[in-house]
Protein backbone atom coordinates (compact mmCIF):
# COMPACT_ATOMS: atom_id res chain seq x y z
CA UNK A 1 0.00 0.00 0.00
CA UNK A 2 1.30 3.44 -0.84
CA UNK A 3 2.67 5.28 2.16
CA UNK A 4 0.91 8.57 2.64
CA UNK A 5 1.96 11.35 4.93
CA UNK A 6 -0.28 12.47 7.73
CA UNK A 7 -3.57 14.01 6.85
CA UNK A 8 -3.36 17.75 6.90
CA UNK A 9 -6.05 19.16 9.08
CA UNK A 10 -6.19 22.23 11.26
CA UNK A 11 -4.60 20.47 14.25
CA UNK A 12 -1.84 19.01 12.10
CA UNK A 13 -1.07 22.42 10.69
CA UNK A 14 -0.86 23.83 14.19
CA UNK A 15 1.35 20.95 15.34
CA UNK A 16 3.68 21.38 12.40
CA UNK A 17 3.99 25.06 13.05
CA UNK A 18 4.85 24.39 16.66
CA UNK A 19 7.46 21.83 15.67
CA UNK A 20 9.10 23.51 12.74
CA UNK A 21 8.27 27.11 13.40
CA UNK A 22 6.99 27.24 9.82
CA UNK A 23 4.73 30.15 9.10
CA UNK A 24 1.35 29.31 7.65
CA UNK A 25 1.01 31.11 4.36
CA UNK A 26 -1.40 31.34 1.50
CA UNK A 27 -0.41 29.73 -1.77
CA UNK A 28 0.91 31.93 -4.54
CA UNK A 29 -0.64 31.68 -8.00
CA UNK A 30 2.37 29.81 -9.37
CA UNK A 31 2.31 27.31 -6.50
CA UNK A 32 -1.39 26.83 -7.06
CA UNK A 33 -0.93 26.21 -10.81
CA UNK A 34 1.71 23.58 -10.07
CA UNK A 35 -0.50 21.90 -7.49
CA UNK A 36 -3.46 21.96 -9.84
CA UNK A 37 -1.46 20.31 -12.61
CA UNK A 38 -0.33 17.62 -10.21
CA UNK A 39 -3.54 16.81 -8.32
CA UNK A 40 -6.54 17.99 -10.31
CA UNK A 41 -6.83 15.00 -12.63
CA UNK A 42 -6.75 12.24 -9.95
CA UNK A 43 -9.00 14.29 -7.69
CA UNK A 44 -11.47 14.81 -10.52
CA UNK A 45 -11.44 11.08 -11.33
CA UNK A 46 -12.21 10.34 -7.68
CA UNK A 47 -15.04 12.88 -7.59
CA UNK A 48 -16.46 11.65 -10.87
CA UNK A 49 -16.56 8.06 -9.58
CA UNK A 50 -18.25 9.29 -6.41
CA UNK A 51 -20.87 11.51 -7.97
CA UNK A 52 -21.38 9.87 -11.33
CA UNK A 53 -21.56 13.07 -13.33
CA UNK A 54 -19.08 15.53 -14.70
CA UNK A 55 -20.87 18.70 -13.55
CA UNK A 56 -20.86 17.68 -9.87
CA UNK A 57 -17.27 16.51 -10.16
CA UNK A 58 -16.29 19.89 -11.66
CA UNK A 59 -18.12 21.81 -8.93
CA UNK A 60 -16.60 19.78 -6.13
CA UNK A 61 -13.14 20.02 -7.63
CA UNK A 62 -13.43 23.81 -7.74
CA UNK A 63 -14.76 23.90 -4.20
CA UNK A 64 -11.90 21.75 -2.88
CA UNK A 65 -9.25 23.94 -4.52
CA UNK A 66 -11.02 27.14 -3.43
CA UNK A 67 -11.08 25.92 0.16
CA UNK A 68 -7.42 25.05 -0.06
CA UNK A 69 -6.60 28.49 -1.44
CA UNK A 70 -8.55 30.15 1.35
CA UNK A 71 -6.64 28.21 4.01
CA UNK A 72 -3.26 29.18 5.41
CA UNK A 73 -1.08 26.13 4.93
CA UNK A 74 2.02 25.44 6.95
CA UNK A 75 3.30 22.88 4.49
CA UNK A 76 4.07 22.57 0.80
CA UNK A 77 4.57 18.83 0.95
CA UNK A 78 2.81 17.25 -2.03
CA UNK A 79 1.62 14.15 -0.18
CA UNK A 80 0.16 16.20 2.63
CA UNK A 81 -1.51 18.64 0.27
CA UNK A 82 -2.92 15.74 -1.73
CA UNK A 83 -4.33 14.14 1.43
CA UNK A 84 -5.75 17.52 2.42
CA UNK A 85 -7.39 18.02 -0.97
CA UNK A 86 -8.98 14.58 -0.94
CA UNK A 87 -10.26 15.18 2.55
CA UNK A 88 -11.74 18.56 1.69
CA UNK A 89 -13.27 17.15 -1.50
CA UNK A 90 -14.78 14.24 0.42
CA UNK A 91 -16.30 16.66 2.93
CA UNK A 92 -17.70 18.76 0.10
CA UNK A 93 -19.19 15.65 -1.55
CA UNK A 94 -20.68 14.56 1.78
CA UNK A 95 -22.21 18.03 2.17
CA UNK A 96 -23.69 17.71 -1.30
CA UNK A 97 -25.29 14.37 -0.46
CA UNK A 98 -26.57 15.65 2.87
CA UNK A 99 -28.07 18.75 1.28
CA UNK A 100 -30.05 16.98 -1.39
CA UNK A 101 -29.56 13.27 -1.02
CA UNK A 102 -28.30 12.12 -4.37
CA UNK A 103 -27.49 14.82 -6.83
CA UNK A 104 -30.37 15.72 -9.11
CA UNK A 105 -27.96 15.75 -11.99
CA UNK A 106 -28.15 12.74 -14.20
CA UNK A 107 -25.43 10.17 -13.99
CA UNK A 108 -23.51 10.14 -17.21
CA UNK A 109 -20.68 8.23 -18.80
CA UNK A 110 -17.46 9.95 -19.69
CA UNK A 111 -16.86 10.77 -23.31
CA UNK A 112 -14.40 7.91 -23.54
CA UNK A 113 -16.77 5.53 -21.74
CA UNK A 114 -19.82 6.10 -23.87
CA UNK A 115 -20.38 3.58 -26.60
CA UNK A 116 -19.65 5.08 -29.96
CA UNK A 117 -17.07 7.54 -28.71
CA UNK A 118 -14.28 5.03 -29.12
CA UNK A 119 -13.62 2.52 -31.83
CA UNK A 120 -13.98 -0.42 -29.44
CA UNK A 121 -17.65 -0.23 -28.45
CA UNK A 122 -17.52 -3.40 -26.43
CA UNK A 123 -14.69 -2.04 -24.32
CA UNK A 124 -16.53 1.25 -23.81
CA UNK A 125 -19.70 -0.55 -22.75
CA UNK A 126 -17.70 -2.65 -20.31
CA UNK A 127 -16.11 0.44 -18.76
CA UNK A 128 -19.47 2.11 -18.48
CA UNK A 129 -20.94 -0.95 -16.86
CA UNK A 130 -18.02 -1.13 -14.42
CA UNK A 131 -18.64 2.49 -13.47
CA UNK A 132 -22.35 1.82 -12.99
CA UNK A 133 -21.60 -1.16 -10.79
CA UNK A 134 -19.37 0.98 -8.61
CA UNK A 135 -22.09 3.61 -8.31
CA UNK A 136 -24.50 1.02 -6.97
CA UNK A 137 -22.54 1.19 -3.74
CA UNK A 138 -23.40 3.75 -1.08
CA UNK A 139 -21.39 6.99 -1.22
CA UNK A 140 -19.51 6.12 1.94
CA UNK A 141 -18.57 2.73 0.52
CA UNK A 142 -17.30 4.34 -2.68
CA UNK A 143 -15.17 6.77 -0.67
CA UNK A 144 -13.79 3.98 1.48
CA UNK A 145 -12.86 1.76 -1.44
CA UNK A 146 -11.39 4.54 -3.55
CA UNK A 147 -9.29 6.05 -0.80
CA UNK A 148 -8.05 2.64 0.34
CA UNK A 149 -7.35 0.99 -3.00
CA UNK A 150 -6.68 3.82 -5.41
CA UNK A 151 -5.21 6.53 -3.22
CA UNK A 152 -3.62 4.06 -0.82
CA UNK A 153 -4.72 6.14 2.14
CA UNK A 154 -4.15 4.86 5.64
CA UNK A 155 -7.09 3.91 7.80
CA UNK A 156 -6.76 6.99 9.98
CA UNK A 157 -6.76 9.23 6.91
CA UNK A 158 -9.92 7.58 5.63
CA UNK A 159 -11.44 7.89 9.08
CA UNK A 160 -10.59 11.60 9.16
CA UNK A 161 -12.07 12.15 5.70
CA UNK A 162 -15.31 10.44 6.63
CA UNK A 163 -15.58 11.50 10.25
CA UNK A 164 -15.34 7.92 11.49
CA UNK A 165 -13.31 6.16 14.15
CA UNK A 166 -10.14 4.66 12.71
CA UNK A 167 -11.04 1.30 14.28
CA UNK A 168 -14.24 1.08 12.23
CA UNK A 169 -12.51 1.58 8.88
CA UNK A 170 -11.21 -2.01 8.42
CA UNK A 171 -14.65 -3.41 9.23
CA UNK A 172 -16.42 -1.02 6.87
CA UNK A 173 -13.85 -1.67 4.16
CA UNK A 174 -14.30 -5.41 4.53
CA UNK A 175 -18.06 -5.02 4.18
CA UNK A 176 -17.76 -2.66 1.23
CA UNK A 177 -15.45 -5.07 -0.61
CA UNK A 178 -17.78 -7.94 0.14
CA UNK A 179 -20.76 -5.98 -1.15
CA UNK A 180 -18.88 -4.99 -4.30
CA UNK A 181 -17.79 -8.59 -4.84
CA UNK A 182 -21.44 -9.61 -4.55
CA UNK A 183 -22.43 -7.04 -7.17
CA UNK A 184 -19.64 -8.20 -9.44
CA UNK A 185 -20.76 -11.82 -9.15
CA UNK A 186 -24.32 -10.81 -9.93
CA UNK A 187 -23.17 -8.95 -13.04
CA UNK A 188 -20.95 -11.74 -14.21
CA UNK A 189 -17.62 -10.14 -13.38
CA UNK A 190 -16.81 -12.81 -10.82
CA UNK A 191 -13.72 -15.03 -11.00
CA UNK A 192 -13.77 -17.22 -14.06
CA UNK A 193 -16.60 -15.20 -15.55
CA UNK A 194 -14.45 -12.42 -16.91
CA UNK A 195 -13.29 -12.70 -20.45
CA UNK B 1 -23.26 -8.86 8.57
CA UNK B 2 -20.45 -9.94 10.86
CA UNK B 3 -16.79 -9.01 10.53
CA UNK B 4 -14.92 -12.28 10.16
CA UNK B 5 -11.92 -11.44 8.03
CA UNK B 6 -9.47 -14.18 7.27
CA UNK B 7 -6.16 -13.72 9.09
CA UNK B 8 -4.21 -13.83 5.81
CA UNK B 9 -6.32 -11.14 4.20
CA UNK B 10 -4.17 -8.09 5.06
CA UNK B 11 -1.07 -9.76 3.57
CA UNK B 12 -2.93 -10.82 0.46
CA UNK B 13 -4.47 -7.39 -0.05
CA UNK B 14 -1.13 -5.65 0.47
CA UNK B 15 0.57 -7.92 -2.03
CA UNK B 16 -2.25 -7.43 -4.51
CA UNK B 17 -2.07 -3.66 -4.05
CA UNK B 18 1.64 -3.62 -4.75
CA UNK B 19 1.08 -5.71 -7.86
CA UNK B 20 3.52 -8.31 -6.53
CA UNK B 21 3.17 -11.95 -7.33
CA UNK B 22 1.84 -13.76 -4.29
CA UNK B 23 4.16 -16.13 -2.46
CA UNK B 24 3.23 -19.77 -3.00
CA UNK B 25 1.66 -20.15 0.44
CA UNK B 26 -0.59 -17.11 0.01
CA UNK B 27 -1.43 -18.08 -3.54
CA UNK B 28 -2.54 -21.52 -2.37
CA UNK B 29 -4.57 -19.93 0.39
CA UNK B 30 -6.22 -17.52 -2.04
CA UNK B 31 -7.28 -20.40 -4.26
CA UNK B 32 -9.01 -22.11 -1.36
CA UNK B 33 -10.43 -19.10 0.53
CA UNK B 34 -13.57 -17.58 -1.01
CA UNK B 35 -13.55 -14.67 1.44
CA UNK B 36 -10.03 -13.60 0.48
CA UNK B 37 -10.85 -14.08 -3.20
CA UNK B 38 -13.83 -11.78 -3.11
CA UNK B 39 -11.87 -9.17 -1.17
CA UNK B 40 -9.05 -9.23 -3.70
CA UNK B 41 -11.49 -9.19 -6.62
CA UNK B 42 -13.19 -6.08 -5.25
CA UNK B 43 -9.88 -4.29 -4.65
CA UNK B 44 -8.62 -5.17 -8.13
CA UNK B 45 -11.91 -4.01 -9.65
CA UNK B 46 -11.67 -0.59 -7.97
CA UNK B 47 -8.10 -0.12 -9.14
CA UNK B 48 -9.15 -1.16 -12.63
CA UNK B 49 -11.86 1.45 -12.54
CA UNK B 50 -9.34 4.10 -11.55
CA UNK B 51 -7.19 3.12 -14.49
CA UNK B 52 -10.03 3.89 -16.90
CA UNK B 53 -8.86 6.85 -18.95
CA UNK B 54 -10.74 10.09 -18.40
CA UNK B 55 -8.34 12.38 -20.20
CA UNK B 56 -11.03 13.49 -22.65
CA UNK B 57 -12.80 15.55 -20.00
CA UNK B 58 -11.67 19.12 -19.86
CA UNK B 59 -11.00 20.18 -16.30
CA UNK B 60 -12.15 23.56 -14.97
CA UNK B 61 -9.76 26.39 -15.81
CA UNK B 62 -7.34 26.91 -12.90
CA UNK B 63 -7.31 30.67 -13.55
CA UNK B 64 -11.04 30.81 -12.87
CA UNK B 65 -10.61 28.83 -9.65
CA UNK B 66 -7.80 31.16 -8.62
CA UNK B 67 -9.95 34.26 -9.09
CA UNK B 68 -12.94 32.64 -7.39
CA UNK B 69 -10.72 31.87 -4.41
CA UNK B 70 -9.46 35.46 -4.34
CA UNK B 71 -13.05 36.73 -4.25
CA UNK B 72 -13.92 34.24 -1.54
CA UNK B 73 -10.90 35.28 0.50
CA UNK B 74 -11.79 38.97 0.13
CA UNK B 75 -15.37 38.26 1.14
CA UNK B 76 -14.19 36.30 4.19
CA UNK B 77 -11.83 39.14 5.14
CA UNK B 78 -14.70 41.64 4.86
CA UNK B 79 -16.89 39.46 7.01
CA UNK B 80 -14.16 39.06 9.59
CA UNK B 81 -13.58 42.82 9.62
CA UNK B 82 -17.25 43.67 9.98
CA UNK B 83 -17.97 41.00 12.61
CA UNK B 84 -17.11 43.28 15.59
CA UNK B 85 -19.34 46.02 14.12
CA UNK B 86 -22.19 43.55 13.79
CA UNK B 87 -21.67 42.42 17.36
CA UNK B 88 -21.58 46.05 18.51
CA UNK B 89 -24.97 46.69 16.88
CA UNK B 90 -26.58 44.03 19.01
CA UNK B 91 -24.76 45.27 22.10
CA UNK B 92 -25.93 48.79 21.24
CA UNK B 93 -29.54 47.63 20.98
CA UNK B 94 -29.32 45.61 24.19
CA UNK B 95 -27.68 48.53 26.03
CA UNK B 96 -30.39 50.88 24.76
CA UNK B 97 -33.16 48.60 25.97
CA UNK B 98 -31.42 48.04 29.30
CA UNK B 99 -30.99 51.80 29.77
CA UNK B 100 -34.63 52.36 28.95
CA UNK B 101 -35.69 49.68 31.42
CA UNK B 102 -33.42 51.13 34.09
CA UNK B 103 -34.72 54.63 33.44
CA UNK B 104 -38.34 53.50 33.57
CA UNK B 105 -37.68 51.55 36.77
CA UNK B 106 -35.98 54.55 38.32
CA UNK B 107 -38.34 57.28 37.16
CA UNK B 108 -41.58 55.32 36.93
CA UNK B 109 -43.44 57.25 39.60
CA UNK B 110 -42.34 60.62 38.18
CA UNK B 111 -43.46 59.55 34.70
CA UNK B 112 -46.83 58.43 35.99
CA UNK B 113 -47.24 61.77 37.75
CA UNK B 114 -46.17 63.63 34.63
CA UNK B 115 -48.67 61.77 32.46
CA UNK B 116 -51.38 62.24 35.10
CA UNK B 117 -50.72 65.99 35.11
CA UNK B 118 -50.81 66.09 31.31
CA UNK B 119 -54.11 64.21 31.25
CA UNK B 120 -56.26 65.76 33.94
CA UNK B 121 -58.97 63.13 33.63
CA UNK B 122 -56.48 60.41 34.56
CA UNK B 123 -54.95 57.57 32.63
CA UNK B 124 -57.56 55.05 33.74
CA UNK B 125 -60.42 57.16 32.50
CA UNK B 126 -58.65 57.75 29.20
CA UNK B 127 -58.09 54.05 28.58
CA UNK B 128 -61.64 53.20 29.65
CA UNK B 129 -63.13 55.69 27.22
CA UNK B 130 -60.73 56.22 24.34
CA UNK B 131 -63.23 58.36 22.47
CA UNK B 132 -63.05 60.89 25.23
CA UNK B 133 -59.25 60.81 25.57
CA UNK B 134 -57.49 64.10 25.42
CA UNK B 135 -55.52 65.00 22.27
CA UNK B 136 -52.30 65.05 24.33
CA UNK B 137 -52.79 61.43 25.42
CA UNK B 138 -53.48 60.39 21.85
CA UNK B 139 -50.38 62.24 20.72
CA UNK B 140 -48.29 60.36 23.35
CA UNK B 141 -49.77 57.10 22.21
CA UNK B 142 -49.12 57.76 18.50
CA UNK B 143 -45.61 59.06 19.08
CA UNK B 144 -44.74 56.14 21.37
CA UNK B 145 -45.99 53.57 18.87
CA UNK B 146 -44.24 55.32 16.01
CA UNK B 147 -40.94 55.39 17.95
CA UNK B 148 -41.14 51.70 18.79
CA UNK B 149 -42.05 50.87 15.19
CA UNK B 150 -39.14 52.95 13.88
CA UNK B 151 -36.74 51.24 16.28
CA UNK B 152 -37.96 47.84 15.20
CA UNK B 153 -37.72 48.65 11.48
CA UNK B 154 -34.24 50.11 11.93
CA UNK B 155 -33.06 47.02 13.82
CA UNK B 156 -34.59 44.74 11.21
CA UNK B 157 -32.99 46.72 8.39
CA UNK B 158 -29.58 46.51 10.02
CA UNK B 159 -29.96 42.80 10.59
CA UNK B 160 -31.06 42.03 7.05
CA UNK B 161 -28.50 44.39 5.60
CA UNK B 162 -25.82 42.61 7.62
CA UNK B 163 -26.93 39.20 6.35
CA UNK B 164 -26.76 40.28 2.75
CA UNK B 165 -23.19 41.54 2.91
Amino acid sequence: MVEHAATLDAEDVGAQQAETGARAELLTETEFQDLYRLHARPLWAYLFRLTGNTADADDLLQEAFCRMLAARLATRDDDQLRAYLFRVATNAATDLWRRGGRSRRREEPLADESAGAVPDREDAALKHDMARTFRELKPQERVLLWLAHVEGSEHREIAAALGLKAASVPVLLFRARRKLAGLLRKKGYGPGERS
Amino acid sequence: MTFRACSKQPDILTAAADGRELPAALSAHLASCPSCREQVDAAVFVRGLAATPDAAHRLPDPAVIWWKAQLLRRWQAERAASAPIERMRWIELAAGLASLAAFLGWQWQSLVNLVARAIPAGVAAASAAPQGASPVALMFLVLGTASLGAMFVAALHRRLGGDMH
